[in-house]
């Protein structure tokens, strides 16, 4: 197993519930999870956590035999080899794409840097805007940067938060098959967050779908076929999806 | 093993030692009210105590309701009516702000004194010789007058933004209510910037309180120079830690009642895009009259003792050795560079600190360092002064052994007045310095954890650059602060050691008044500049 997620629970400091209660996953190499999920279900925490931003009460995080944390360590953020990708991007302000996408490679040796940087901006296809700053970029682009960004170390693992969610429709569309795409290309395991079940169907090997902070469902996208409707559907309702699936894995 | 916050531990444990050090001192006037008291103090308590706690209270009070006043009326003018020089009033109503309150007390003097330009006019020109007592300001209600002048912006540039952010839906619904301008204005305007009113209103309260030098020159007797008196003229430090412990008390109570009448409820907009205010277009004598108001204020708190101090250092340039006057521009620029720096790098650490802790306890302790703001310059005194002496008197045997000839170093060292400035000014650093943090919010630091980056790198390519406005803005407002600051300089300024604004206050105690002229008028110069530019900085960021 490449990634080991057991038993995970967190609750926010100002919080009486459980965010995120007994999370457990176990994941491949090369696998794309979706995490779906209504607005405020915790998928957010889940990445977080992972990411070690947040402190787990208790559970156990192990990828590649490694243990990020369990009830006696903790690795902090810049020592887990995890990329993300923020809602908002986080692209810095005051860098440069180049400068961004440098950001995390300042273990390589300056021809390796320059090396990996061309990799990756040409695996996002944005070549010739190295030199520009995230303000002077569309969104469909910043959300590429964003990728390339978290990509350019080459991590265990990359999460992924929301990545369509300040895009327009047609946008959508086409950065969905372009993650895909360069997801695979890259070989990279990733988990992203999502709250739309057509985005969780084109792009994840496996869906894992949240519900007040509790997994109530797992599988291949195909199982949930039943409760997808049309393209163009947006969010279904969650009520009979829910019982469905309920139904399903009893 | 990795423990679990290595990287936290650093910036805490410097944090943790930065509020304490800026809190403890004012623990040694807390301390003070437990000491047995001496015959001073209790002959004071009988006879003096009631007279000040009473001059104190009428200044306060008096100047809190002129300046809601004038600060509401002009703001309530600016942000619901077109008229004349509206743009230009806006933001030229701030600039009173610039003049601190005893450089505005001596120069009213000087205009209004015997030799001064208003009584020779009349005497000469037309020969009118009216009876002094007119023109003596120097008392209660002069004091009064000049804290309303120079004091007044405050109440209303909070109130100006305020009203203009308001839902213009609100204001609109009222009118067409049928409710005429005065019915909007007392049962619409005065409740929603009831907020705004009491936070502008309480900074002049403190600036009042804190103020020494207008109540000094004027000869009026409150709880600043009362503490001031029995510590030197008396010589009693204990009597004076009592007197700073009573105006300390007077403070608390004064943020109680002001967390009080703020209450819990928060106006805030309930749709997420305001709508500014349309603005009515005045017209005729209602024009003048709006245009004429901020005018007349304009000038009595800005334009008129503005050009007064112009005239008297034409007149007396070159009286004042160049080579002297520069070293207090030297010496001035020196520590309120050196405090405004090191109160920006304290603010730096405890904002990052305050930010990566969760809790209450996380909020709340750098909170406490803001307190220093509201304690009155003359306590702050007292405590570093009581602290500091103690310091030497624990360090004395490192001087003996250092070969020192006597054992008060720090005391009587510049280190005991820039510390005074940061216990002071803290709060304004501070201030600006969070909101930096909380502008670029938590997702720029964890994107650049995640990019393989510890706290304190990410500290210094993240959050560093990205807070270059706030760390600029905070640096500029202490320095002005620092610029403009009687009471602590003039106590706790080493041997032989003059800055602009001691030099300026003791010329005009001499009453030559016109000497102080040129370095009161850098002081209103250097800040008045700051004011234009952080008027242009805020509105490019708003735009
Ligand atoms: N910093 C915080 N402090 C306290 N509670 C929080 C905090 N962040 C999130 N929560 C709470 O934890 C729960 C899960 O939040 P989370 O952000 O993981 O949701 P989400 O599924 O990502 O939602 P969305 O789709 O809106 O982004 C919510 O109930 C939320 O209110
Ligand atoms: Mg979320």
């Amino acid at each position: 197993m490449f990634v080991a997620i057991e038993d995970v629970c967190f609750s926010y400091s100002n919080a009486e519930t459980k965010a995120l209660d007994n999370f457990t996953l176990k994941i491949e190499k090369g696998e794309v999870i979706s995490i779906l999920g209504r607005s405020g279900s915790g998928k957010s925490t889940v990445l977080r956590l992972l990411a070690g931003l947040e402190k787990p009460e208790k559970g156990r995080l192990v990828i590649q035999d490694e243990v990020l944390f369990d009830n006696k360590t903790f690795l902090q953020p810049e020592k887990r080899g995890i990329g993300m990708v923020f809602q908002d991007y986080a692209l810095f302000p005051h860098l440069t794409v180049a400068e961004n996408i440098l950001f995390g490679l300042f273990r390589m040796k300056k021809a390796e840097k320059k090396k990996r940087l061309q990799e990756v901006l040409e695996l996002v296809e944005l070549q010739d805007f190295g030199k520009r700053y995230p303000h002077q970029l569309s969104g469909g682009q910043q959300q590429r940067v964003a990728i390339a960004r978290a990509v350019a170390p080459n991590p265990h693992l990359i999460l992924l938060d929301e990545p369509f969610s300040n895009l327009d429709a047609e946008l959508q569309g086409k950065i969905r098959e372009d993650l895909r795409d360069i997801l695979k290309k890259a070989n990279i395991t990733s988990i992203f967050v999502t709250h739309d079940e057509k985005d969780a169907h084109i792009l994840a090997d496996r869906i894992v779908r949240l519900k007040d902070g509790r997994i109530d469902f797992v599988g291949r996208p195909c199982d949930m076929l039943d409760t997808y409707r049309q393209p163009g559907m947006q969010q279904p309702s969650t009520k009979g999806f829910v019982e469905k699936n309920l139904i399903g894995i009893n | 093993m990795q423990h679990r916050f290595a990287n936290i531990n650093a910036w805490t444990v410097g944090a943790v030692i930065i509020i304490i050090l800026l809190f403890l001192p004012n623990l040694t006037i807390v301390s003070g009210l437990f000491t047995p008291s001496n015959e001073n103090w209790e002959h004071m308590k009988e006879f003096v105590l009631w007279g000040f706690v009473k001059n104190s209270l009428i200044l306060t009070a008096a100047t809190a309701f002129f300046t809601i006043m004038i600060g509401l009326s002009l703001a309530w003018l600016i942000a619901q009516y077109d008229f004349p020089m509206r743009r230009f009033l806006k933001w030229a109503l701030i600039l009173p702000l610039s003049i601190p309150p005893f450089i505005g007390a001596y120069t009213y003097h000087g205009m209004l004194s015997h030799t001064g330009i208003i009584q020779t006019t009349l005497r000469d020109t037309f020969g009118v010789t009216l009876n002094p007592a007119f023109f003596d300001i120097m008392n209660l209600p002069g004091a009064i007058f000049i804290y309303t002048m120079f004091l007044f912006p405050y109440v209303y540039s909070i109130t100006q933004v305020y009203l203009s952010q308001q839902s213009a839906s609100l204001i609109e619904s009222t009118r067409i209510l049928g409710k005429g301008p005065w019915k909007t204005f007392f049962q619409v305007v005065l409740p929603i910037s009831r907020i705004s009113i009491i936070a502008g209103a309480s900074l002049v309260v403190l600036e009042v309180l804190n103020d020494y030098g207008v109540v000094k020159y004027y000869g009026v007797q409150t709880f600043t120079t009362a503490i001031f008196q029995t510590w030197f003229g008396l010589g009693d430090i204990e009597s004076s830690i009592k007197l700073a412990a009573s105006l300390m008390g007077f403070v608390i109570l004064i943020l109680m009642i002001e967390k009080l009448l703020r209450g819990r409820r928060q106006y805030s907009y309930s749709t997420t895009k305001v709508r500014p205010l349309p603005l009515i277009t005045l017209s005729g004598w209602k024009a003048a009259a709006a245009t004429g108001y901020g005018f007349i204020i304009l000038s009595l708190a800005f334009f008129i003792p503005v050009a007064q101090l112009i005239d008297w250092t034409v007149l007396t340039f070159g009286t004042i050795p160049m080579g002297e006057f520069m070293s207090y521009v030297k010496n001035s620029v020196f520590v309120a560079g050196l405090s405004a720096s090191l109160i920006i790098i304290f603010a730096l650490i405890v904002g990052n600190f305050a930010r990566m802790v969760r809790g209450r306890l996380g909020k709340l302790l750098p909170r406490l360092t803001v307190l220093g703001y509201s304690i009155p310059g003359a306590v702050i005194a007292v405590a570093v002064v009581t602290a500091f002496i103690g310091l030497d008197r624990f360090l004395a045997p490192v001087y003996v052994w250092a070969g020192f000839s006597t054992t008060l170093v720090l005391s009587v060292s510049i280190v005991l007045l820039v510390t005074a400035y940061i216990i002071r000014f803290f709060a304004i650093g501070y201030n600006s310095i969070e909101t930096g943090y909380d502008k670029i919010g938590t997702n720029f630091r964890d994107a650049s954890r995640t990019l393989g980056l510890g706290v304190t790198k990410t500290f210094f390519k993240v959050d560093m650059p990205m807070m270059k406005g706030a760390i600029i803005s905070g640096f500029i407002l202490v320095f002005i602060d620092v610029l403009k600051e009687i009471p602590l300089t003039l106590i706790l300024r080493p041997f032989n050691f003059d800055t602009l604004s001691t030099k300026a206050f003791q010329y005009a105690s001499d009453e030559k008044i016109m000497e102080a002229s040129q370095a009161s008028l850098l002081i209103v110069g250097i800040s008045a500049l700051a004011i234009v530019f952080f008027y242009k900085f805020l509105e490019r960021e708003l735009d």
